[in-house]
């Protein structure tokens, strides 16, 4: 353990190529990485808005959506965070906004960092980062499909990628009725014949008691 | 297009001679893994039909169907699982209550015709009923609530010190944290006695609307404050969520209900009720019969006169009850409601003897009554009249009416009863020393399970499997009970066994009262002669119809002297049918008269 928390710790400098970065530790005892250290540089560079360590191996911090593909570059090509676990996104239709989330990887680290950034509901659009990794089309095209946010450039976006022949607003954005568009799509099975517990044991207990008429 | 996309489909003939890749039917068994979701299967007879699974899936994909015979607790209903539309996420399995659905490691069924898809499991005969592995809900992840919230409940050494109510109440926070743990499966409604909507009450607490709570709960139950006390709460019994631990307080909640509203509420949340019809309906007796019956009967425009023996009203409610359960003035709550819509409640009036059951009967169209059991029993054994000796009921009604009973420094009870739990803890509030003497088994005692625990927690002594044999004057004390142990002799198959003194045994204690308290028979000396005779009884029971009418059709009758199961909410539930009875009865005799 001791010495893969070394071994880990290693390194909170500032990087001088991909995934390599030098520099000695100067982690708390149990802490990986510390990545608190590099907020305030986050924070200076790429006007990060907030963050928070989840775990010791996972983080999240919020930025703007002016810096968010340079920051992630940066993140890509100087910090060792070279593999693009996921990208998602939460639509938070209370505040007008959707959230998203690029999860990155840092394998030297073991250290994943989520990178989130709001942007408006209204005509979403965020820019392309194909061209980063090129996976991240996938997601981008799976996320037009779905939430109805727009990646320009970004190849193949405006194709269907698992709702072939969809009509119909986005299906995870908050405002599509699942339970109405299943009710129109999928009816019951005819013959289908249920019975309400309540219901049914007046029927059988007690029938004729007064009082329940 | 190439060449190639024209010769590729027939190169695709060469494969016809090689091993498929594909698995050959009948597949080899290639058993799914241990918590695999495959197909469903269900304990039936631990089902109870609660229809919970039905609820939770979000595919409705279950169906409850008629399986089983319908019991208490038991809607005999069965899920039936479509497995068009099934998704296997096992929702329900990790809610069912009784843990009776699982899911096998079966996942392999196939068939030309797609109704098949749609069964029953654990009923319909299928191959992976009897499954050891496959998907079971997971220990330690729960998706329903086992343990009550704890209610607020003075400790035993303060309780016995005084006749402050024991039990304090539920907190808003405290009442909807226990309202959520409420499954709405209904079950509980046919055992309540007076099929209280109990769901819809409980979910009005959930979603703070107390007006509402308050209309359901008087739609059944027009003594709620004193019910949300007392209530021998059968419906907690049969509660599915008692099968995940403990059921839900749902007496303590309705008290809840009401507990929030201030009686000068009421009459604007309340409807109150037709306009006087002109006709005149008695009833004799205020205990919880008699009111619920008069309070019906006012709703449906009726005058009512409520003749009671008593100098104040609520019957065995206010005499019968000691004030640390419930206190006077929630009896007062419920009755001064009932007052306030017209209902005309005539205290210290005992027929018989202050008005002549003849002159009630012939002023009024018709005429209910619920007077309850007031005559104690013996217990039928030498020295019983001796000084010292005391009914339960005379005792707990001396209490009531503010009269210090003479109890000395220890009391034994002889009972195992509520009026006996009751004797026993008011004993112990005048500092006696209290031994309770109960013939049968702790099992077998009739008292509500917390009353037991209660009376224990207070210090009284229980000594089961004892019969008292004589009762002699003290030497130190003002009497001697002599008491014999009991074994316990089988009474033939589904019969409990009874209780037969062991010849020899004899045991003593000193004491200064003896509190008999074993049951009460009915007083039915108020009715005339010949009213009696055109009545009929069976084993001191007035026979009465669905309608709570008796033999003589402008008589109906409700409560103990009518129903077995003696307990306030029963005859609740029989004074509001007796109101529908006679509303009916009077409705039909009218239209008769008017077609001759």
């Amino acid at each position: 353990m001791n010495s893969i928390s070394a071994a880990a710790s290693a390194g909170t400098g500032s990087g001088s190529g991909t995934g390599t970065e030098t520099g000695t530790g100067t982690g708390l005892s149990g802490e990986r990485f510390p990545v608190r250290e590099r907020f305030p540089v986050w924070k200076d560079k790429f006007s990060l808005v907030s963050s928070m360590i989840q775990r010791q191996d996972l983080a999240f911090v919020q930025v703007p959506m002016q810096t968010t593909v340079a920051f992630i570059t940066h993140l890509r090509d100087l910090e060792g965070y070279a593999h693009l676990v996921f990208f998602t996104a939460i639509d938070y239709i209370e505040d007008g906004i959707f959230r998203l989330t690029y999860m990155l990887h840092n394998y030297r680290r073991h250290h994943d960092l989520g990178v989130q950034v709001d942007i408006p509901r209204e005509d979403a659009g965020m820019e392309s980062i194909h061209h980063l990794w090129p996976h991240g089309a996938t997601y981008q095209r799976e996320l037009k499909e779905m939430y109805g946010i727009d990646f320009p450039g970004s190849p193949g976006v405006d194709e269907s990628f698992v709702l072939e022949g969809w009509h119909d607003i986005p299906p995870m954005r908050r405002e599509f009725d699942t339970k109405e568009y299943s009710e129109k799509t999928y009816y019951p099975r005819p013959g289908r014949v249920t019975y309400d517990p309540t219901e049914y044991m007046k029927e059988k207990l007690y029938p004729s008691e007064a009082e329940t008429w | 297009m190439s060449l190639k996309d024209i010769v590729a489909p027939f190169s695709v003939w060469k494969r016809a001679f090689e091993k498929p890749y594909t698995n050959r039917k009948p597949l080899d068994t290639r058993p799914g893994a241990p918590r695999y979701r495959g197909f469903h299967i269900n304990a039936v007879d631990t089902c109870i039909g609660c229809g919970t699974c039905e609820e939770i899936c979000q595919n409705e994909a279950i169906d409850l169907v008629p399986v089983k015979e319908t019991r208490h607790g038991d809607s005999g209903l069965r899920p039936k699982i479509d497995y068009g539309r099934c998704c296997w996420c096992a929702l329900c399995v990790d809610i069912c209550p009784t843990g009776s659905l699982g899911m096998s490691n079966e996942y392999i069924w196939i068939d030309d015709d797609p109704e098949v898809f749609r069964f029953i499991p654990g009923y319909d005969e299928k191959s992976w009923n009897h499954a050891e592995l496959g998907y079971r809900r997971a220990e330690g992840y729960d998706l329903l609530e086992g343990q009550r919230v704890g209610m607020p409940m003075l400790s035993f050494e303060e309780s016995r010190k005084s006749f402050v109510e024991m039990v304090q109440g539920f907190s808003a926070e405290q009442a909807k944290a226990e309202a959520d743990r409420c499954i709405a499966c209904g079950i509980c409604v046919a055992t309540c006695p007076a099929h209280m909507k109990v769901p819809e009450y409980i979910k009005a607490i959930r979603d703070d609307n107390m007006a509402e709570g308050l209309k359901i709960v008087y739609n059944a139950n027009p003594l709620p404050a004193s019910c949300g006390r007392v209530c021998s709460h059968s419906c907690e019994y049969v509660c599915a969520v008692k099968h995940k631990g403990e059921a839900l307080s749902i007496r303590w909640l309705k008290r809840y209900i009401i507990d929030q509203i201030y009686l000068g509420d009421y009459q604007k949340i309340l409807d109150e009720g037709e306009p006087d019809n002109g006709k005149r309906v008695a009833v004799i007796g205020s205990g919880p019969g008699g009111l619920s019956a008069a309070y019906y009967l006012r709703l449906l425009g009726y005058q009512v006169t409520v003749y009671d023996a008593n100098e104040r009203a609520g019957g065995m409610l206010r005499y019968g009850i000691p004030e640390y359960r419930l206190p006077y003035d929630q009896v007062d709550k419920d009755i001064e409601y009932i007052r306030s819509l017209g209902v005309d409640i005539r205290q210290n009036t005992r027929i018989g003897a202050d008005v002549d059951f003849e002159v009630v009967y012939r002023d009024h169209d018709a005429l209910f009554f619920s007077t309850g059991l007031t005559d104690p029993y013996g217990l039928d054994i030498a020295g019983e009249d001796l000084p010292g000796v005391l009914s339960g009921l005379g005792m707990l009604d001396d209490v009531t009416e503010g009269r210090k009973p003479d109890l000395g420094a220890s009391v034994v009870v002889v009972g195992g009863g509520n009026v006996a739990m009751d004797a026993a803890r008011t004993s112990r509030r005048y500092n006696a020393e209290v031994t309770i003497l109960y013939r049968r088994r702790e099992e077998d005692m009739p008292a509500d399970d917390e009353e037991i625990h209660e009376a224990q927690g207070e210090g009284c002594l229980l000594i089961t499997q004892a019969i008292p044999l004589r009762i002699e004057k003290g030497d130190t004390t003002r009497l001697k009970l002599f008491w014999g142990r009991a074994e316990m002799v089988s009474d033939g198959p589904g019969r409990r066994p009874k209780p037969v003194l062991i010849e020899g045994s004899e045991e003593v204690i000193a004491c200064d009262t003896v509190i008999p308290a074993i049951g009460q028979a009915a007083d039915y000396s108020f009715l005339p002669e010949e009213t009696a005779a055109r009545l009929t009884f069976k084993r001191g029971y007035v026979e009465v119809n669905e309608f709570h009418q008796t033999a003589e059709e402008k008589i109906f009758a409700g409560g103990d002297i009518a129903n077995p199961k003696r307990d306030a909410i029963s005859a609740i539930a029989n004074g509001h049918s007796a109101a529908k009875g006679i509303d009916i009865y009077l409705r039909l005799l009218q239209k008769e008269r008017a077609t001759f």
